[in-house]
């Protein structure tokens, strides 16, 4: 939501948005709601006393999933001379639970009428930012004598929300009230269940098994203390990092997400509120920034991803053996095939990017047990890869719509319809590949050849991938090289023209490992040069372009997690300074932020705006930028793997001061990192 | 004429073996109504081994669904996680049994798969 007067709670992918005074009242500019499965279940939630709106004095969101509003009756003008405090307190957990408090300051014994107006659209929410004017099915509202039912039914699709009151309440098919007396310092107070169910005929609710833990507050809290112990401690002089850590920790906490049936365990969803589901890559990108903190979300995320890899052509959600997903919905839009998420398999980096995610995770883990598990999925990875995605046969990843309605033009992390042109601006014909995906494909194969040396008994098949991740660093560095400006181009036409703009992808590069050592020097200056580098992090797209602009969502903004990535690549190829650089710059950036770093900020240069501008986004926290701290942390104590021991060799800006990062969990048990700020970046601003 | 449903079991019964539910254990009842008549189709799944029954038995996960619509699913016709989402298919006891089963439908008969520029031209 981009509006900050908005509160939303959380669990898995319940969540309920609404205004400042709790009320929800849903409109196409203003997708308040109770949500849950991808759906709606409340649209329209208004509290009156006396037939009077409530006004907020304060709210709290105690944890991220329960809040807590305290509202007076009347106009703000009023406040002062308010004889009645109401208080709402809510939780989703399961179901969504309101305990409504009301105080009676007044010498006098008052009577109230107090009303709750409810009712649900059921828009999927890829309807929400629309006027919703022709459902295919059926609203109801049934009022019975001890609760409100809302429904809606299309077909055998049948959504319901079924609200109960532990007071006594009379019930209409608008809502429900109470009258009361309240004696002079006299409370009242009742609790309001919301439930929502969506149970085909006859079956069970589609949810079962779908949370991560039980939805009790107690059981919560709990939950979340647990995750937070069992995380490594930061401990820094550097007193915002070590609160951005821990707002880090938090919201990764409430992004896990646990797809259908999983028994409890869980991934990351991709973002709050709209995202909260698994996405092929948002997923194995997050799994990447965290492992060295949270490995448990990288173990569940393959087995997910490889238990949903595509076996069959289908058109309509793109999908291929081998394919990994790109992102799945429960919703009507997805259920009556109006969209193609059940689940959609739209992007060509998912693929080789779990290879990489399983590879990374053994490193960290010693968990051979799931390289073996894996062994058959990573195959058909690999395969897919080299066949059904290399549309010239040209030994290069491509993409090009199938679903040509509802599918994704740009396949790629940058997935807007813009992202991808030439630098006189034109947009190229399809299909299109772009630089990024070719380094993930060479990682992939570099590290497939590990796993099957190692754990699958196979050199032969180590040889072969060494010998095909060779010829594509080879040929990729022939036919990339931009030679009259020192850098790769962003992507390929199919006749083999580039795309010769300056863009962050170059740093996704240094990190798979695809650039020539002696073309590494020059891709780090690109990075941390006046085109590119803003003083806060690096531009999608460098100052100068046609396309660049400053808030252009994926042609000048600064992603944080773009710049994860970046800073891990500079370190790769030793170029620990400017890593340090981009880590200083991000993470500056997120004192701005109370240590939640959006989803992008503005390209401005840091000089001019003195803060980062935040782009006018629909999610946060968004799992990749929430991942952001951890990597960058790792980045910059230069945590790595090593031979079955945990490498530390820090490289921090003088301004970090000290830093200790204790208990890393890994193969080697749990150990400490200590680092201390030595590093003078003069470049800082920019 | 033998009707693409019992095609699919009688054809998952002779494969004996299905290297994509290697990793898979248990045992699914599809219980296809029309009517008052229900045929039922018993899956049993042993690390990929498979043996299909008629037969009506306790299963760790039963799906319900009208015997058109599961000879579509079956045909690549109709989705089956779709089809669930809709509430056409019914499952209770353990999901992830059908959606690694599901994995084994065929594709829509009309899906080209990939539009690989050279072997059009190789043609």
């Amino acid at each position: 939501m981009a509006d900050t007067n908005t509160i939303r709670i959380l669990d898995g992918n319940t969540f309920v948005v609404s205004e400042d005074t709790g009320d929800i009242e849903a409109t196409p500019t203003e997708p308040t709601g109770l949500f849950s499965i991808d759906t709606r279940f409340l649209s329209k939630w208004v509290l009156t006393v006396n037939g009077e709106r409530l006004n907020a004095l304060s709210y709290d969101d105690l944890q991220y999933y329960e809040a807590r509003f305290f509202l007076v009756p009347g106009l703000a003008t009023h406040y002062v001379d308010a004889k009645l405090s109401i208080i709402r307190e809510r939780a989703v957990g399961g179901s969504f639970r309101e305990r409504l408090t009301i105080l009676n300051h007044d010498e006098k014994p008052v009577e109230l009428e107090i009303r709750m107006d409810a009712a649900s659209d059921f828009a999927d929410l890829f309807e929400v930012k629309d006027e919703i004017l022709n459902k295919k099915g059926e609203i109801y509202s049934q009022a019975e004598p001890d609760k409100l039912r809302l429904g809606y039914r299309r077909g055998n699709f049948k959504r319901e929300t079924v609200i109960s009151s532990s007071e006594p309440a009379r019930y209409d098919r608008n809502g429900f009230a109470y009258s009361i007396r309240l004696e002079p310092n006299e409370q009242w107070d009742t609790a309001i269940d919301v439930q929502t169910f969506a149970v085909g005929p006859g079956g069970r609710d589609l949810r079962m098994g779908l949370r991560a833990h039980g939805g009790e507050r107690s059981a919560l809290q709990h939950d979340l203390e647990e995750w937070i112990r069992r995380a490594p401690k930061v401990n820094t002089e550097h007193v915002e990092l070590g609160s951005t850590y821990r707002r880090s920790l938090i919201d990764l906490a409430a992004l896990r997400f646990s797809p259908l049936s999983l028994g409890g365990q869980t991934l990351p969803a991709a973002g709050l509120p709209w995202f909260m589901t698994m996405f092929g890559r948002d997923s194995i990108l997050t799994c990447l920034q965290v492992l060295p903190f949270t490995p448990d979300l990288s173990k569940t995320t393959l087995r997910v991803l490889g238990a949903l890899q595509g076996t069959r052509f289908d058109d309509f959600r793109e999908e291929d053996p081998g394919r990994i997903l790109h992102e799945m919905r429960y919703g009507e839009t997805a259920a009556f095939e109006e969209q193609p998420h059940s689940p959609y398999y739209g992007s060509v980096d998912a693929t080789p990017l779990f290879v990489v995610l399983l590879d990374e995770y053994e490193k960290w883990t010693g968990d051979a047990a799931l390289v073996k598990e894996l062994e058959q999925e990573c195959r058909a990875a690999l395969r897919w890869m080299d066949t059904y995605a290399d549309l010239l046969g040209n030994g290069y990843i491509w993409y090009e719509r199938r679903n040509t309605d509802t599918g994704l033009e740009n396949q790629c992390w940058k997935d807007s319809w813009d992202s991808i042109s030439y630098a006189d601006g034109t947009l190229p014909p399809f299909p299109r590949a772009t630089c990024e995906v070719q380094g993930y494909a060479y990682d992939a194969k570099m590290r497939a050849a590990r796993l099957a040396r190692e754990f699958w008994g196979d050199p032969a098949y180590a040889e072969q991938l060494e010998r095909e991740a060779a010829a594509l660093k080879e040929r990729f560095n022939r036919d990339w090289w931009v030679a009259d400006h020192g850098y790769y181009a962003l992507a390929l036409d199919p006749d083999g023209r580039q795309c010769d703009v300056l863009s962050s992808n170059i740093g996704h590069l240094l990190w798979s490992g695809i650039v020539d050592d002696d073309r590494a020097g020059q891709i780090a200056e690109h990075l941390v040069g006046p085109r590119l580098w803003s003083g806060w992090g690096v531009r999608t797209l460098a100052e100068g372009e046609i396309r660049y602009n400053p808030i252009g969502y994926h042609n000048g903004t600064i992603w944080p997690f773009d710049n994860s990535f970046i800073a891990w690549g500079l370190r790769r190829y030793g170029f620990a300074e400017e890593a340090a650089q981009v880590a200083s710059g991000i993470l500056d950036a997120a004192r701005y932020f109370d240590g939640r770093l959006p989803e992008a900020f503005g390209g401005y240069q840091r000089e001019l705006t003195k803060f980062p501008v935040e782009y006018p986004t629909a999610c946060s926290p968004q799992a990749w930028s929430t991942g952001t701290p951890l990597l960058l942390l790792r980045t910059m104590l230069g945590l790595e793997p090593h031979e079955g021991h945990l490498a530390v060799d820090p490289r921090l800006p003088i301004g970090m001061g000290r830093i200790e990062v204790l208990d890393i969990p890994g193969r080697w048990g749990r150990v400490d990192a200590f680092a201390r700020g030595r590093l003078e970046l003069d470049k800082l601003d920019g | 004429m033998v009707d693409a449903t019992t095609r699919f079991f009688e054809e998952m019964d002779r494969r004996g073996y299905e290297p994509l539910l290697a990793k898979t254990a248990g045992t699914m009842r599809f219980d296809l109504h029309e009517g008052a008549h229900t045929t039922h189709w018993l899956l049993e799944i042993d690390r990929g081994k498979l043996r299909v029954r008629q037969q009506d038995q306790e299963a760790d996960t039963v799906v319900g669904a009208d015997p058109r619509l599961f000879g579509e699913l079956v045909s690549g016709e109709e989705n089956a996680i779709a089809a669930l989402l809709r509430g056409d298919m019914t499952v209770t006891g353990d999901l992830r049994l059908v959606l690694q089963v599901e994995r084994l439908f065929p594709g829509p008969p009309d899906s080209q798969g990939p539009h690989h520029a050279f072997r059009e031209e190789a043609r």
